[in-house]
């Protein structure tokens, strides 16, 4: 038969794993600024963008976005070319991809700490970047599909399904979540209110998890691991069961994020099931990971790649575990809003997916130099240097996050609650800094490997082009008697990505709709008004500033929590919240309820100095606040957006508002005068402390029976 | 292997469902497992439970190939060995049961001591499951041990029959069966002859303990939703809540009164309710009587009601008369018979005797008493502190 030559295009990869390096390193900077953040808050140094509310996007996106995605895209296009014998569909194409998402990455750094975000976890960045991110993605789709059609392969191997089935449902998260009404050109409320919002807020965040972080690095890993070992993989059947199971029940899960919260009793239980059902299929891919490697073990001894791989793969194994046991509700009422979770989501991302990365720059490097690696000794200390970091990084959190819950369900036996919130928070500094030190040794191992593969980049010569050849793609088929039923969607990625995206919208589907057309699933309270203008400039600063990032707004049905922060938090509620603001982790207390709780002069000398108004508190102080007049020129713009969102403003409200919000700022800046603060009415402080003296105040107005929840919460339709 | 897999695992399967099925259909409890820390020590026990039945299995299966080996070969002394090991593991198979019935009393205990401790778990309680959890680790070491002579032995038959075909040497062998493998050798065998830049394909089987693993898994999704949302035979968020609350009153008043119990010498207060007094008049008729008589008169004791004291007339020191006693006079220590309310009930019906002048009184005794006013309380509780450290030091 004739024999095709072509090149594989490398230099695309080559700026992916440069990309990778830079904001590898940038992303772990940033969350080790934030990690020291949290036992030394000075080092905010009174700037904005340097705050954790803002650094902390910055960190997660860094990581996720362009660390993680970076790692993807120079896998997939090492990869991909390779399984289909074939060179990238198109090397323009490739070259916008890769300057479109850099430069993405650099808007959404820049924008985040100026303040726009969105105000929804790991989906902060505004509505332009957004597009971008859509269009750049379709693109990176474009490339993908045109290589595998015109592959040389007569079937695509299993890396491929799940580089397809990523691609398919990160669009779908990514269009569906990031749905948002434009008032400038930065800044947009999210089109969802309160309960809804968090389930697809939820349902997206929990899937950049399943479809951003593991899935594409599944493919890498069902690339990278028999390659580097040299070793078949084990088995073809559990490739087959566990992507499908994978993708199909991942989905559902989302919920589990919000157990305890006010969505819907049936919503909570799919999101505990279905992450119990996920244990098999994601070990699925651990085991046909790790049994790869069957004869294979004196290798990984010797080879720092396969070390790597290993390390990745177990800790795969352990968070995909984690995370079911955490889904189930009594363990969440311990873990849930403490640093359980973000030890927990380290195990991912700096075991799963940090060594993933690793393991394949150390065998990408060295292939495409045509050299061996500079030292393999280096890798061997990063890879130790990295694994003790995960153990220091981890160990003091899991601690940390146990502790402080026990200590806010602890009565004392009068029935008291025992500890005062901010006890329960510097009780734990001190694994904060044993966090940041392992941290530390973390990046340490990132920066060894770095010079690492400059030595080795040094002394090899870059193989821009790699030739290869391969037979066409033949024109028939043979199929042997028995073959599998699944060889047949193997040569047809159009049906492959048909078939995924319908695994992948059944879950969301069912859950999602439901919430949206169901009445019963959020009751409604008479006596919940829409926030005043002040009001509303007032939650834009908040979300603009982080809040959400350590402060909830969620009271769980829990004794200690009602005892605490006062009756729990009900559906009805949040209805004009566009976005919703429950947040996920507890570093300061709920605000959910502190509406009249502390005078308007106890909030504005808090957020001057929060350590004058609670000794010991580790917030940073916010005296831009006080410098900075709010843009009452937006004012009608908001509430037109509110009111086309769904919210209750009279109509004709636009040329009143301002007068609104005159009058109730000045009422705030006479009561401030009166303990002796003298603030002008128009500054973002006075909006702020509005908003905070609104929060949780509505319900106690409500007549009794609306706020009393009946049982109906059951099946939908019942 | 596969049919061994089967008769093991579906049998465990079946119990987990049956119990799990009884639980659903019971009347819902305020929840044993409603302590987290419990329900992680019991999931975890569950969980060793099972591998120890697993190994069990594993363990006599293996008995049992070696004793037909031995019987069809000769050594009969070996073979009462393995019969021995083998009233060994049954042993353990019971204990594996004993598990069972001790986690869940323990769930039952930690329900009722739900009170102290950070985590809320009873110090019973807890020592309980963290000794049950180790009590199965090492069973389960212990059966590591035995499998793996066990199977060296047939290892090393088998190596001697394959002699030069396998040179290698499959060291965990029951590594190996847990997980169905194929022996690497044979490898060529399952190869699906698929080639993807050099990347080969196996069809190996699925790891039965995976597979029924994801079964156990839907078996679990199934019956949750059951329980939750058809049966309603488990709390949701707000009845739990309800009943945490609930529980949280029900201890904090059982404390309050406890605490209210708590009276002592310095905190004593005379008491005036009927009821009260009328309750301490039943014991004093009945008990002290003996030597007090019922009207106070005096008789082995001394007179209750004149002036005259022999220990201090003031109601602190007669509750603490009554609690540590004299011994070496004949008045016994009560606090171990009464609760120190009652015994304040009791002191307080003493006083209430004094001056009622019954008939056929007993000379007075000790010295002349006479009841402060109410300016006196300093100087009483003054008296107090000297008295407690008098009688500390008689003690």
């Amino acid at each position: 038969m004739q024999v095709e030559k072509f090149y594989y295009d490398n230099k695309t990869v080559k700026w992916f794993a440069y990309a990778v390096l830079v904001w590898g390193l940038v992303g772990m900077l940033a969350g080790l600024w934030i990690a020291i953040e949290m036992y030394y808050p000075p080092l905010s140094m009174g700037f904005a963008p340097t705050t954790f509310g803002r650094m902390r996007p910055v960190h997660t996106n860094a990581v996720i976005f362009a660390f993680v995605g970076n790692g993807i895209f120079m896998g997939v296009y090492y990869s991909l070319q390779r399984l289909c014998k074939a060179r990238m569909f198109s090397d323009t194409l490739s070259k916008i991809h890769f300057w479109g998402w850099q430069l993405i990455i650099v808007a959404a750094a820049l924008t985040l700490w100026a303040g726009c975000t969105s105000g929804k976890e790991y989906a902060e960045l505004e509505w332009p970047i957004d597009i971008a991110i859509a269009l750049v993605w379709v693109l990176f789709g474009i490339n993908m599909f045109g290589t595998i059609i015109k592959r040389r392969e007569s079937h695509i191997y299993v890396a491929i399904w799940f580089y397809i089935a990523t691609w398919v449902t990160v669009a779908m998260l990514h269009i569906v979540n990031s749905m948002e009404l434009p008032i400038s050109f930065l800044k947009s409320y999210s089109l969802y209110a309160g309960v809804q919002d968090a389930l697809v807020q939820w349902w997206y965040g929990h899937n950049a998890v399943a479809f951003f972080l593991t899935t594409p690095y599944l493919g890498l890993m069902y690339y990278f691991l028999p390659k580097a070992a040299n070793r078949p993989v084990y088995s073809y059947r559990l490739s087959i069961i566990h992507f499908w199971a994978l993708i199909f029940i991942y989905i559902w899960a989302g919920p589990h994020h919000l157990l305890y919260t006010a969505l819907p009793d049936w919503a909570q239980s799919l999101g505990t099931v279905f992450s119990i059902m996920l244990i098999a299929p994601s070990w699925g891919g651990m085991l046909n990971g790790l049994f790869t490697l069957r004869g294979a073990w004196d290798k990984v001894r010797e080879e720092p790649v396969l070390k790597f791989l290993v390390v990745a793969v177990t800790c795969y194994g352990m968070a995909t575990f984690e995370g079911p046991m955490l889904s189930l509700k009594n363990v969440n009422a311990i873990s849930h809003f403490t640093d359980w979770t973000i030890a927990h989501v380290h195990i991912g991302a700096l075991g799963w997916n940090g060594f993933m990365t690793f393991g394949v720059l150390y065998y990408l490097i060295p292939k495409m130099w045509n050299t061996p690696l500079y030292s393999k000794k280096l890798a061997s200390t990063h890879f130790w240097l990295g694994t003790i970091g995960i153990v220091l990084y981890a160990i003091p959190l899991y601690w940390a996050g146990f502790t402080q819950a026990m200590m806010w369900k602890t009565f004392t036996p009068e029935g008291q609650l025992k500890f005062q919130f901010l006890e329960t928070v510097t009780h734990i500094l001190p694994m904060y800094i044993a966090r940041s030190i392992g941290g530390l040794i973390y990046i340490s191992g990132v920066v060894l490997m770095t010079y690492n593969l400059i030595k080795t980049i040094g002394k090899g010569s870059f193989v821009a082009d790699e030739a290869a050849e391969a037979a066409p793609f033949p024109t028939e088929i043979k199929t042997h008697g028995n073959e599998y039923w699944h060889r047949w969607i193997e040569r047809r990625p159009m049906q492959m990505l048909v078939f995924s995206l319908i695994a992948v919208a059944i879950g969301g589907a069912i859950e999602i709709i439901p919430t949206f057309l169901v009445k019963s699933n959020i009751p409604t309270i008479s006596s919940v008004k829409p926030y005043t203008p002040l009001e509303l400039h007032g939650r834009d600063i908040y979300i603009r500033e982080g809040c959400y990032l350590c402060h909830s707004q969620m009271i769980r049905p829990f004794r200690d929590e009602v005892a605490r922060y006062g009756e729990y938090s009900k559906a009805g509620e949040f209805v004009y919240d566009h976005p919703f603001q429950w947040g996920s982790k507890r570093t300061g207390p709920d605000l959910a309820r502190v509406g009249g709780k502390y005078p308007d002069s106890w909030h504005f000398n808090h957020m001057q100095d929060p350590q004058s108004m609670s000794p010991g508190s580790i917030m940073p102080s916010y005296p831009w606040l006080y410098e900075d007049d709010i843009n009452a020129f937006q004012t009608p713009k908001m509430i037109w957006a509110m009111r086309k969102l769904g919210v209750p403003y009279p109509d004709g409200y636009e040329d009143k508002c301002n007068a609104d919000l005159q009058k109730q700022a000045n009422e705030i800046t006479a009561r401030l005068k009166g303990d002796k603060l003298d603030i002008k009415p128009q500054k973002e402080i006075v909006a702020l402390i509005a908003y905070l003296q609104r929060l949780g105040k509505d319900i106690k107005a409500a007549p009794k029976q609306e706020t009393t929840v009946t049982g109906d919460a059951s099946v939908p339709g019942n | 292997m596969r049919s061994l897999f089967k008769k093991i695992v579906l049998p465990f399967a079946l119990v987990i469902l049956g119990t799990l099925s009884a639980l659903a259909d019971g009347p819902k409890p305020p929840s044993s497992l409603s302590n987290p820390f419990v329900t992680l020590l019991a999931i975890i026990i569950v969980l060793l439970a099972v591998v120890i039945g697993v190994l069990a299995k594993l363990v006599i299966g293996s008995a049992f190939l070696k004793l037909q080996k031995e019987k069809s070969d000769k050594g009969n002394s070996k073979g009462i060995a393995t019969l021995l090991t083998l009233f060994f593991v049954g042993l353990s198979m019971n204990l594996f049961a004993q598990d069972k019935a001790v986690s869940d009393s323990t769930a039952a205990v930690a329900d009722k001591a739900f009170a102290s401790g950070l985590a809320g778990v009873s110090e019973t309680a807890y020592y309980l499951l963290g000794s049950v959890v180790i009590l199965e680790v090492i069973i389960i070491a212990a059966l590591l041990l035995m499998l793996k002579a066990f199977l060296a032995v047939e290892k090393k038959a088998v190596e001697v029959e394959a002699t030069a075909a396998v040179p290698a040497k499959p060291q965990y062998d029951w590594w190996e069966k847990i997980n169905s493998f194929k022996p690497i050798h044979q490898e060529a065998d399952i190869d699906l002859g698929h080639n993807y830049d050099g990347i080969r394909e196996l069809d190996n089987r699925l790891p039965p303990w995976w597979l029924y693993g994801f079964y156990i898994c839907i078996v679990f999704a199934v019956i949750y939703l059951y329980r939750y949302h058809v049966a309603q035979s488990a709390p949701l968020s707000k009845q739990e809540y309800e009943i945490a609350v609930a529980q949280g009153e029900a201890e904090k008043a059982a404390y309050l009164e406890k605490a209210a119990n708590n009276v002592d010498e310095n905190t004593v207060k005379l008491i005036t309710d009927k009821d009260q007094l009328a309750a301490a008049k039943q014991i004093f008729t009945t008990v002290c009587a003996a030597c007090h008589t019922a009207t106070g008169a005096g008789n082995v004791g001394p007179n209750l009601t004149d002036d005259y004291w022999l220990h201090g007339g003031s109601i602190k020191d007669v509750f603490k008369t009554i609690k540590y006693g004299w011994p070496d006079k004949g008045m016994k220590s009560w606090k171990d018979d009464y609760s120190p309310v009652q015994i304040a009930q009791l002191a307080s019906y003493v006083k209430s005797l004094h001056g009622t002048n019954p008939p056929n009184p007993k000379a007075p005794q000790g010295t002349l008493y006479t009841e402060e006013g109410g300016s006196g309380g300093k100087a009483a509780a003054d008296s107090t502190k000297k008295d407690s450290s008098a009688v500390s030091m008689k003690q």
